[in-house]
């Protein structure tokens, strides 16, 4: 199972997809383009632990974190 | 005779499951859940740094310099780490929102490292007399 994880005020939402179901990707890359679009972003880990960050869906991505815009504090 | 022997055996009962209801509680809150998302994507190095310092290092994806981020979760807790080993500028960034702590780092990590000039863009440089710290820590 794929997981898209979103932070939000309760720590985070996790949303978990099959990534051999078409529908479920289908509906996982329109959630990616509907946060994304109001200023996300979205970060992949690589195996090694290395963190990148994607601008465009990745179906073969196990995890996809998405943190909102920053902010100057 | 049943319920007086139950009554005891009831309230040991309520307490075991009061003990493990504050056990869930207290890991499932969302500071935990923050803090334990954190941890996850720590690289191992930070992982051990964190348990042994409460802080981690993270470099720059653009200009290589070193970015100490406290893990006291408030703001601004990312310091600007020398070659001499000391704090000279602290910034001040965040995402948008109501996060917990854990988030808040996590963010903080991943932008510094995928998107260091983006992330210093919008935040605020605080020089030391502004924000507390340890000005050297080698």
């Amino acid at each position: 199972m794929a997981i898209q994880i979103v932070m939000d005020h309760t720590g985070d939402t996790r949303h978990y997809f099959d990534a051999k179901d078409s529908q479920a990707i289908a509906k996982a890359e329109e959630r990616f383009k509907k946060l994304t679009a109001v200023g996300f972003t979205a970060a992949v880990r690589t195996t090694a632990g290395e963190v990148s960050q994607t601008r465009s869906f990745d179906p073969t991505a196990e995890e996809t974190l998405f943190f909102p815009r920053l902010v100057g504090g | 005779m049943f319920s007086f022997r139950q009554r005891p055996l009831d309230r040991s009962r309520l307490r075991v499951l009061r003990g493990l209801s504050t056990i869930f509680a207290r890991e499932n809150n969302c500071k935990a859940r923050g803090l334990r998302l954190l941890r996850n994507w720590l690289t191992p190095q930070q992982r051990a740094q964190v348990d042994a310092k409460r802080y981690f290092d993270v470099v720059g994806c653009d200009s290589g310099k070193l970015y100490r981020i406290h893990y006291y979760g408030v703001t601004p807790n990312v310091h600007e780490i020398e070659a001499d080993g000391c704090t000279r500028v602290g910034w001040c960034f965040a995402p948008f929102g109501d996060l917990v702590a854990g988030d808040i780092m996590l963010a903080q990590k991943i932008a510094l490292e995928t998107n260091e000039s983006g992330a210093l863009a919008v935040a605020n440089r605080l020089l030391p007399k502004t924000f507390s710290s340890n000005l050297c820590v080698p």
